[in-house]
């Protein structure tokens, strides 16, 4: 039982180890796959799944979800790419995009927090029409010939052989996460996700907590968007298709509650690095890569159902554990002793009878 | 109506409705005036005056649907008012969400905790304050040890009892040092001794002049710790004053519809009880998770009260004998038969049916209506009808109970999420009864719910032991078990201390035995 809770309580902590038990099996079938730029290459290659996924989390955060991010990331990406294409420069780009992003996640926030749409299915609305939108933009085309040295930019080492990206991405979920679990309003969002009620009766603005954490959803996959650009160099109308399925799953992974209130965004860091190494893996072991939206669906499938196992369990073995504490054999008869000459004065009152009874 | 009532309280009032203070220590920490409030055609506060002085503590009381909940919401900011207005010491404010109204100190304990479940009960407590972590934890230490109640910190909210989650809302509620408080009918899940603190704890607020409006369907309590009375009766305030002008009578008159003088309370009558027959319901050292060897029987006809104090494994032995738990040793009968162990849908066939303490979660489907809820019971088996539903006798049962129980609806298709507490209840024990059991367990039917609906439940439970029924009466409520049982037992500590005859139930005994003497 203890070891059921502490998983359940470390569970940023167990998929670190679970990340690096996957680097160990792959090293041992192939060993080509352990030296440092490979692992490396695995991190770098998560920086926008992290981002992507850090922003889901957000919005898992506070009981909700959001799958348009995939669209939202190749909106912004089509966008930015062209006006970088066409001469715009990089800051402004930039900043259009980020605002994509914060509309994105205004629109969003509106269906779902003000108008109280279900979320799933408002935001894959939205995800349809923001696609509808890329192809409308693109006419289908692919948009390249983006300027060199911003997709040069992405291939160059800050720290190691990590990129300069993923060290400012990290650098960021660390600013995030001590954000949320440090300030006072940090935790309004995980308040509002477990009990929205409850929030709102000490005080916390749920409807605000609840626009915010979609903004930044919104914002998150934005810049997922402009660095998708810088890394892969060209933008097809069909990028970031798939990124809600494996940034949803990496919150998972990472130990955040689909039915919200739980979770860091560390973990959801962690989990975008398996998501991202699947692939990878799956070369290094010899199969196809084609394996692996399969097998991401397949985690995600395993994942949620022994949450919701190890959950049910836990409370459960919580509960009998709380009433066998109850049964004893005997009273300790002097805490009794006082207990009812405390309660003798109330029962004793000439009113201390209910009226009311007809 | 309330106006005509012939006690005129109001006279003695010593702040007038007007508004104009006449008495001599005029200063009113707040002041409610001319409160109105509709849901769609329905006027549910049809003009509130309310004063509250420092150090006052004004027990609120009305039945269910008299407007209690709606105008503390109103003060709370998480309704607002159609009409009036609301001043805080004497100043008009505008309270348009829960977040003005604690930024007039203004904290509500609501009647069903409001927790975060994932986080810890420190968390839950100091979530939503401005001040530096290490001064919260200080302030919560010492409120902790001011009022004496233990409780461990680092434990998750949602492994909390119901008793132990009121106990971190009242916490939240005093570290926010409060000058208005409202309180929730705090004690309706609270143990003895832990009533007892509360009401140390409310002293002690009165004395630091903080105004307290005490929500209660305990009319004793009334009496035990509060300075005034104020009683609404369908969005009025019927009558309203000092404690010291009233009487229990008064309360009970206040509360009743006018018409009520006509009703004669039923005396239990000694029913004709054969106690050498069988016992339709057995239980044989019955052990499971939160009570140990059990034995207990009931005969035909019989109601057998089960007394005891909050958590002292009553419910779960319910639970359990209804097969949501595991059985960990001993035998359950139900006439004869063995139904140990066995699923909630067998132990149903079998004759035994329960109606849960927890109605909100565990009782309704609440977005059905009306007749639904009433028949979803005999859904399992085919009494409606082999393969589609007979609508027409689904109507004519529900009505039946709704007819004999007086519950108040607008028509069997009302979604019963809607309801008041004790229309509520009414409809679970009406489906619980409506598969014609052997043998009913009734855990708390009467919690939360108003005097007029307590008594129509009574009422309901008479009759249905003339019919040959027996009931299992679970009840925190000594009063209940005197006016209702049969014989009674009493749980401590998840065993079976005690068992009383007719005439030996009184509230002493029941009390002694429910401490465990």
């Amino acid at each position: 039982m203890d070891l059921v809770k502490r998983l359940l309580k470390a569970r940023g902590l167990s998929s670190l180890a679970f990340l690096i038990a996957l680097f160990i099996i792959v090293g041992a079938m192939n060993p080509a796959f352990l030296t440092p730029a490979t692992i490396a290459a695995c991190f770098n290659t998560s920086v926008v799944y992290t981002l992507v996924a850090v922003g889901v989390a957000f919005t898992l955060f506070i009981g909700e979800i959001d799958v348009s991010v995939g669209s939202n990331l190749g909106l912004v990406a089509v966008v930015v790419g062209s006006m970088l294409r066409d001469g715009t420069p990089l800051p402004v780009a930039c900043l259009v995009g980020i605002l994509i992003g914060v509309a994105i996640g205004l629109v969003n926030a509106w269906g779902v927090a003000v108008m109280k749409a279900p979320s799933l299915i408002f935001t894959l609305g939205t995800n349809g029409v923001l696609r509808g939108i890329v192809y409308v933009y693109t006419n289908g085309q692919w948009v390249e010939n983006l300027p060199k040295e911003f997709k040069d930019f992405s291939a160059v080492t800050g720290i190691g052989d990590f990129t300069v990206y993923y060290c400012a991405v990290i650098a960021l979920v660390i600013l995030i996460h001590f954000a949320l679990t440090q300030t006072r309003r940090g935790r309004w969002f995980a308040a509002v996700g477990d009990n929205a009620n409850g929030a709102t009766l000490v005080g916390i603005p749920a409807l605000q907590t609840k626009i915010l954490a979609y903004v930044i959803c919104g914002v998150m996959a934005a810049i997922g968007g402009i660095i998708f650009c810088s890394r892969i160099g060209f933008v097809t109308p069909m990028s970031g298709n798939g990124y809600e399925m494996k940034a949803i799953a990496a919150c998972v992974l990472g130990g955040v509650s689909l039915l919200g209130g739980v979770g860091s965004v560390l973990g959801a860091a962690v989990g975008s690095v398996i998501m991202a190494s699947i692939s990878y893996l799956l070369v290094f072991m010899g199969f196809s890569s084609n394996y692996d939206n399969a097998i991401t669906g397949v985690i995600l499938i395993v994942i949620v159902v022994v949450d919701a196992l190890l959950q049910h369990r836990s409370i459960v073995q919580n509960r009998h554990a709380r009433l066998n504490a109850r049964v004893s054999p005997k009273a300790t008869s002097e805490v009794l002793a006082e207990q009812i000459a405390d309660f003798g004065e109330a029962a004793m009152s000439p009113l201390g009878k209910k009226g009311g009874v007809r | 109506m309330g106006e005509t009532f012939d006690i005129d309280i109001d006279a003695t009032d010593p702040k007038s409705p007007e508004g104009k203070d006449v008495c001599e220590q005029c200063d009113t920490l707040l002041s409610v005036r001319g409160i109105r409030k509709s849901f769609g055609s329905n006027e549910v506060l049809k003009g509130i005056n309310l004063d509250l002085a420092p150090g006052e503590v004004i027990s609120l009381i009305g039945g269910n649907g008299s407007g209690k909940s709606t105008l503390m919401k109103i003060i709370m900011g998480i309704y607002s008012a159609d009409e009036g207005e609301i001043s805080i010491d004497r100043q008009k404010v505008d309270i348009s969400n829960p977040k003005a109204a604690l930024a007039h100190s203004i904290y509500m304990v609501p009647q069903e905790p409001m927790l975060f479940p994932n986080m810890t009960v420190r968390e839950n407590i100091t979530i939503g304050f401005e001040a530096p972590k290490a001064e919260l934890n200080k302030m919560l230490e010492d409120t902790m040890k001011e009022i004496g109640w233990e409780l461990d910190l680092d434990r998750k909210a949602m492994t909390l009892s119901i008793a132990e989650q009121g106990m971190v809302e009242i916490l939240r509620g005093l570290m926010r040092h409060s000058e208005i408080l409202i309180l929730d009918e705090p004690t309706s899940a609270l143990t003895f001794d832990e009533v007892q603190s509360l009401f140390k704890v409310v002293q002690e607020l009165k004395q630091k002049n903080i105004g307290i409006i005490y929500i209660t369907h305990r009319l004793a309590e009334v009496f035990e710790i509060s300075t005034s009375i104020g009683i609404l009766r369908d969005g009025v305030m019927a009558m309203r004053g000092k404690v010291e002008d009233f009487t229990r009578e008064d309360l009970v008159r206040g509360l009743l519809p006018p018409d009520a003088a006509e009703i004669k309370k039923e005396i239990a009558e000694s029913a004709n009880i054969d106690y050498d027959a069988e016992p339709i319901f057995e239980l044989a050292e019955f052990t499971g998770y939160g009570f140990a060897d059990v034995n207990l029987n009931i005969y035909p006809g019989e109601i057998v009260g089960l007394a005891g104090i909050v958590g002292a494994g009553r419910s779960e032995m319910a639970t359990t004998i209804y097969g949501m738990d595991k059985v960990l040793g001993g035998k359950v009968f139900v006439d004869g038969k063995d139904i140990t162990g066995k699923s909630t849908k067998d132990v149903i066939a079998a004759g035994l049916s329960y109606v849960p303490e927890d109605r909100f979660n565990d009782g309704l489907f609440r977005i059905r209506d009306v007749a639904e809820n009433t028949t979803s019971s005999l859904l399992a088996n085919s009494s409606l009808g082999k393969l589609l539903l007979n609508r027409k006798e689904e109507d004519r049962v529900s009505q039946n109970y709704v007819d004999n129980f007086r519950t108040k609806v607008t028509g069997l298709d009302q979604e019963v999420g809607g309801l008041s507490g004790g229309n509520q209840q009414k409809i679970v024990i009406g489906r619980a009864f409506s598969v014609a059991p052997k043998v009913v367990i009734l855990d708390e039917p009467t919690r939360g719910i108003d005097a007029a609906a307590r008594g129509d439940v009574y009422a309901v439970l008479q009759e249905l032991r003339k019919q040959g029924v027996s009931i299992l009466l679970i009840s925190s409520d000594m009063e209940e078990i005197i006016e209702l049982a049969d014989r009674a037992f009493t749980m401590y500590q998840g065993r079976i201390n005690h068992e009383f005859k007719k005439e030996e139930i009184t509230q002493d005994n029941l009390m002694s035995a429910a401490f465990g003497l």
